[in-house]
């Protein structure tokens, strides 16, 4: 056929395959000889950290980062500033002893205690507290509402550093100055609500000793009101009592039911101020400064609306807003005020007088030296020797402090400081071991902080060296302890006269019928929230 | 040997470090609105080459439960879309990775058309678009690192190796373990993939496709492409032969009509 | 400067002029297009391809089958009674191939790399087999017309040249046309698992290339009634009623393979569950192989002669019915793949009405200042006042 064709057609059959096949020659050759050279792959032009480019599948030691739920109401993460240095996980897995310590796959909960600490350690800020400055700038700006704000014992002596002050400046009179120019209606003081709380839980805890004197240690659980366990933990860390709802939920009883002084401010603020001010509670906005991230969730939990129970408007909450000390910081340099320069001023009239005793809480073992000063005062009728007003062996920045002081006519009274959750886990697996052995309690009482340092060098606080330094612990908790030895009149929680005012106006009795309503609540077994391990 | 990744989905607590670790290596920039890389609202776009995405599922003991999937391109054994790129700008390289060459890629995006889990994206956006997808850090592979987002996993949740030897070792932790279900994703899907995923889910509900074909995709259209130079051939042959007798046939008729004299029609 | 003698004549008409306002338009899109890529358009990650893919290419190339169908009738088979559609439907292949290749263009995300292909081999894609066959047979498309064209502007010598090369020119276009007709469905074969079952089979290259072979004539038929009525042609009923059997019997074909790949693969349940889905297939398969496959036998049975009406009744019918299936294949089949629904920005229609008006307006130069249509075609005697130049007939204000 192709013969007859060529006969037909000879030039023009050679010329149209050339044209047919020119191209494709070329393309066959660029294809055999290798031009076909597909230029740079896509991909690959940044960088991960150094220790992820190694060869071969060797383990990389620092890695990954903690998980956050988008959710969380304390922490959140920005993606463009995470490195992926592994600090997070080293201070969650290491420090906090949270991440690792359950089994995967997870339930339907990211295991997040809130402390914060992972915001402290991240080098780029990549972690912060989840920023509420709007919510608090828009209720200030409403003028039919009575902004009430609180500060932690913590923030006084931080705060200063976010101005170029050295660590552990004391600034409480200039941030109550900003506080107020900031338009905030009264500024109270959280230290109020610290002695409050050490009337509270010296009263239950001296209730628990004389309850297992009465012979019923075994009393676990706890019927009515009181409690009996012992020891007896303290209950103002958000953060550690989470980390027992969740790891031990079966030591929770030891749990003392009283709030924390931020929760029992907010809820005295909207019943007994609400009501010696006549202002309706509903128009009431509560804020608090708190060094602590986990403070955001507390104030979101659930049962944090007594005040609203009590007067029938439960979706009141005892606090409104959590602001971090970083936030505050935030706030004033936006408003462009120097703190530095601003004239101290004094916190306001019915929750703003606090005692030394107050003030301390803000470092670890602080709740423990205060509530011993008022303890003794309450089971002896007596105030403490000068010995107990300078407890060096819970100070400190030791993970586990221990002490044993002779109550005259009560006996030895045992107790123990930890700090940090790593620290907490020691005790309590203590505890646990020996309550399944039948071994008696070694200890009445315990303090717990969920962050190294205690409140201090909480979630909230300004950000330092990473990881955070002791030396700027050792700085800001000689601060506090500072203004318990020489700025504060008073160093006894039982001798606040406006704490005292406030039991004979309103709340009647410490752990009293409305004390009870108030100030104490409840916890929640979280341990089917995640499977707890022993270790990580 | 080709190199692949073992997902082991009941590990990951959906912190995104590989999302992360993504983004750095191949400086994709971040959208957390339009685009997130975390969460029920993750998906793959041409920023996102990985995802982990949330689903809400039952645990074992019927307890409600998250779960997370990390998602990117799964690497084919025998890609589609490197078997249907014109210009060849899709690879299969031997390492494993499917590796995309911008610079050959002309915009046609039967890629995208062609990847049976929709894997591919575009740079909309963009004035000269180029397709986006996972490269598995092929230049990382062939350095014989691990892809970034294996190494940066807190919780191993990835295993990087040999294909061969992670088919076997995924089928002996499922067989250690009761709490998966009994299915490598990725063994068999489309012909095998490089990335291969096991879970205590099934698949569809942490956002899987499971109704692809079990066969390469690729082997489809050479069951076509492979039989066309014959039929080019033979087709021409019989449209020359047909031409020519046709050709001879009129001659003849003009021949008789010339001979008898006057037009047939 | 003249054509055939003539001096070059565009007549102008209200409809032409609109035909201009959308080249403009069109002309503006495509500028803005090139410089800021597909931002434009509403295509997306669930739905790479659109309505370009669809009119330009799949729609496109489908419609201009008329061009190496009738080719091969009138060359190949020596049906000579076709004679006078060739050049027209060659034209209109050729017109049709050059929009084709732009749309594409536009459809390119990184268009200026078109040429990649030629020199980067994608051996194993049926895009690189399109893209090739497309490309070649443009060319020799555009060499089946180049005689016609050499012939106006007076270079006889290049015209007898290329007149010579029409056997092997026709022959390669078809080979290149059956490559790239049943490529159109074999690109869709690699949709395993993505294209409804309805459409998606093994025999996609087959129904494509048949349905191609049958749709072609029908639109040379379409397009023979449409020129015929502006130009006032003779309408040329032995070489429509050949054409029209031809696609008849091809339909036939066609729609028996379809119908018992439907029932071979189980999907007769899946076409009569009358969802979106079945619905469309039926239309489908209603509108572009039983209607008219029922009026073509109709006559057939009956041994009546073909009248006009019905033969173009049956062509636009035939050519609706690929356009459904066509569409049905981009865009129905691929809906639950994709998720979310999809709908043409304004400038993906304006411009793909655009390169439609551009497309005609070519055409109505290129009859009206070339020897196109066959003298004998040409109605002489009565209406002597047109004979001699053809675009004294090109009145369009009907």
């Amino acid at each position: 056929m192709s013969k007859n064709n060529k006969h037909d057609l000879p030039v023009s059959r050679r010329f149209f395959l050339k044209g047919m096949g020119a191209a494709g020659a070329v393309g066959a050759l660029a294809t055999l000889s290798g031009c076909k050279d597909a230029g740079r792959p896509s991909g690959g032009e940044g960088w991960t950290p150094q220790q992820y480019n190694v060869p071969g599948t060797w383990p990389v030691q620092v890695r990954g980062r903690v998980p956050i739920d988008p959710n969380n109401p304390s922490i959140v993460r920005d993606d463009r500033k995470c490195i992926l240095c592994g600090q997070c996980t080293e201070a969650c897995k290491r420090v906090q002893t949270v991440e690792g310590y359950y089994e995967l796959p997870i339930k339907d909960d990211i295991t997040c205690v809130h402390c914060g600490q992972c915001a402290l350690w991240c080098p780029t800020g990549a972690i912060s507290e989840r920023d509420d400055i709007d919510k608090v700038l828009a209720v200030l700006a409403d003028s039919s509402l009575h902004v009430i704000v609180q500060t932690a014992p913590a923030t006084r002596i931080a705060i200063g550093e976010e101005f170029g002050m050295p660590a552990g400046s004391i600034v409480e009179g200039k941030m109550v100055a900003a506080l107020k120019q900031l338009g905030f209606d009264r500024v109270f003081d959280t230290n109020f609500s610290a002695d409050l709380t050490i009337m509270e839980e010296g009263t239950e805890l001296v209730s628990r000793i004389k309850g297992s004197w009465e012979g019923h240690p075994q009393r676990a659980g706890g019927h009515g009101h009181t409690p009996t366990a012992l020891p007896q933990f303290t209950s103002c860390s958000p953060g550690w009592v989470k980390f027992c709802e969740y790891f031990y939920p079966d030591l929770l009883d030891h749990m003392s039911t009283c709030k924390s002084p931020q929760q029992m401010l907010g809820s005295v603020a909207k019943t007994y101020y609400a009501k010696k001010k006549g202002i309706d509670p509903g128009k009431i906005v509560s804020v608090a400064i708190m060094p602590c991230t986990a403070k955001k969730f507390e104030a979101a939990r659930g049962e944090m609306n007594s005040a609203g129970v009590s007067t029938g408007k439960p979706e009141l909450r005892d606090v409104d807003f959590v602001l971090t000390t970083r936030e505050l910081a935030r706030m004033i340099k936006r408003k462009g005020l120097d703190l530095p320069s601003l004239q101290p001023e004094k916190y306001d009239s019915l929750m703003g007088e606090g005692s030394g005793a107050g003030v301390i809480f803000a470092a670890s073992g602080g709740v423990m030296e205060a509530a011993i000063r008022s303890g003794y005062f309450l089971l002896t009728g007596q105030n403490p020797p000068a010995s107990l007003y300078n407890l060096s062996a819970v100070r400190g920045l030791q993970g586990v402090k221990e002490a044993a002081l002779e109550v005259p006519g009560v006996g030895e009274l045992r107790v123990a400081v930890s700090h940090g959750l790593g620290n907490a886990r020691q005790l309590l697996d203590q505890i646990r071991a020996d309550k399944q052995n039948g071994r008696p309690p070694r200890y009445h009482f315990i303090e717990f902080m969920a962050c190294p340092g205690g409140c201090i060098s909480g979630g909230g606080q300004p950000r330092t060296s990473v990881p955070p330094s002791d030396w700027v612990r050792q700085e800001r908790i000689k601060s506090i302890y500072a203004i318990d030895a020489t700025i504060y009149q008073k160093r006894l929680s039982h001798e606040n006269q406006e704490v005292k005012d406030l039991y004979a106006d309103y709340l009647g009795q410490p752990n009293g019928e409305l004390a009870h309503k108030l100030l104490h609540t409840t916890y929640t077994d979280r341990s089917a929230q995640l499977t707890a391990k022993i270790k990580a | 040997m080709s190199k692949g990744v073992l997902v082991d989905m009941t590990k990951c607590f959906g912190c995104g470090a590989c999302t992360v670790a993504c983004k750095l290596w191949n400086e994709k920039k971040y959208d957390d609105v339009n685009k997130p890389t975390l969460g029920e609202q993750a998906h793959l776009v041409d920023i996102n080459w990985t995802v982990v995405s949330k689903h809400h599922v039952t645990d074992g003991s019927g307890q409600p439960a998250w779960r997370f999937a990390k998602k990117q391109c799964l690497h084919c054994s025998d890609p589609a879309c490197a078997s249907c790129c014109l210009v060849g700008a899709l690879r299969k390289t031997p390492d494993g990775p499917v590796v995309y060459h911008p610079d050959l890629c002309v915009g046609c995006r039967y890629c995208m058309v062609a990847c049976p889990f929709n894997i591919p994206k575009y740079e909309w956006e963009q004035s000269f678009p180029k397709v986006s997808k996972c490269q598995m850090c092929s230049t990382r592979v062939a350095a014989g690192e691990m892809p970034a987002c294996v190494t940066v996993c807190p919780n191993q949740v990835m295993t990087f190796g040999d294909r061969d030897q992670l088919v076997k070792e995924a089928h002996k932790r499922i067989a250690s373990n009761g709490q998966y279900v009994n299915h490598v994703f990725g063994e068999t899907e489309v012909g095998g993939t490089a990335w291969m995923y096991i879970s205590d889910q099934p698949f569809e509900k942490l956002g899987f496709k499971t109704t692809v074909p079990k066969e390469s995709l690729p082997a489809y259209t050479w069951q076509i492409l492979s039989k066309l130079p014959l039929i080019l051939v033979s087709w021409t042959a019989i449209l020359s032969g047909i031409y020519f007798i046709n050709k001879r046939r009129h001659a003849l008729a003009a021949d008789k009509q010339e001979n008898t004299g006057g037009p047939q029609s | 400067m003249t054509i055939n003698g003539n001096r070059i004549s565009f007549k102008m008409t209200p409809f032409r002029l609109v035909l201009i306002a959308f080249s403009v338009i069109f002309v503006g899109i495509v500028i803005y297009r090139l410089v800021t890529g597909l931002r434009l358009t509403n295509l997306n990650d669930a739905w790479p391809w659109g309505l370009w893919i669809f009119i330009d290419v799949k729609l496109g190339v489908a419609l201009a089958a008329g061009g190496f169908t009738t080719a091969g009738i009138y060359y190949v088979l020596g049906v000579k009674k076709v004679k006078s559609v060739v050049k027209p439907a060659i034209l209109t292949a050729w017109l049709g191939y050059c929009l084709v290749g732009f749309g594409l263009l536009m459809d390119l995300g990184r268009w200026y790399g078109w040429w990649h292909p030629i020199f980067s081999w994608g051996e194993h894609s049926v895009m690189f087999e399109l893209y090739m066959c497309v490309l070649l047979y443009t060319i020799v498309l555009t060499c089946e017309f180049a005689p016609v064209f050499f012939k106006g502007i007076g270079l006889m010598k290049l015209s007898t040249f290329f007149t010579g090369l029409t056997a092997p020119l026709v022959i390669g276009g078809i080979a290149l046309s059956t490559m790239h007709q049943s490529s159109l469905g074999s690109m869709y074969v690699l949709t395993a698992g993505k294209l409804n079952e309805l459409w998606w089979t093994m025999l996609l290259p087959i129904l494509y290339y048949v349905s191609a072979v049958a749709v072609g004539p029908a639109m040379v038929t379409c397009e023979t009634a449409l020129a015929g009525r502006f130009f006032k042609h003779e309408w040329d009923h032995e070489a429509m009623t050949f054409l029209a059997k031809w696609s008849g019997y091809i339909l036939t074909f066609y729609a028996v393979m379809r119908l018992t790949d439907l029932a071979m693969r189980h999907q007769l349940v899946a076409l009569f569950a009358l969802d979106t889905v079945s619905l469309m297939c039926l239309l489908e398969l209603g509108i572009g192989s039983i209607l008219p496959l029922f009026f073509f036998w109709g006559y057939k049975l009956r041994g009546k002669e073909m009248t006009k009406p019905m033969i173009v009744r049956n062509a636009v019918l035939m050519v609706l019915g690929v356009a459904l299936n066509r569409g049905n294949v981009v865009f129905t089949g691929m809906a639950k793949a994709a998720g979310e629904n999809y709908f043409p920005s304004a400038g993906e229609l304006f411009l793909s009405v655009g390169l439609l008006s551009v497309g005609i307006l070519l055409y109505l130069f290129v009859v009206e200042n070339f020897d196109v249509f066959p003298e004998h075609v040409q109605p002489t005697g009565e209406q002597k006042e047109q004979v001699p130049p053809p675009k004294a007939a090109a009145c369009l204000q009907a």
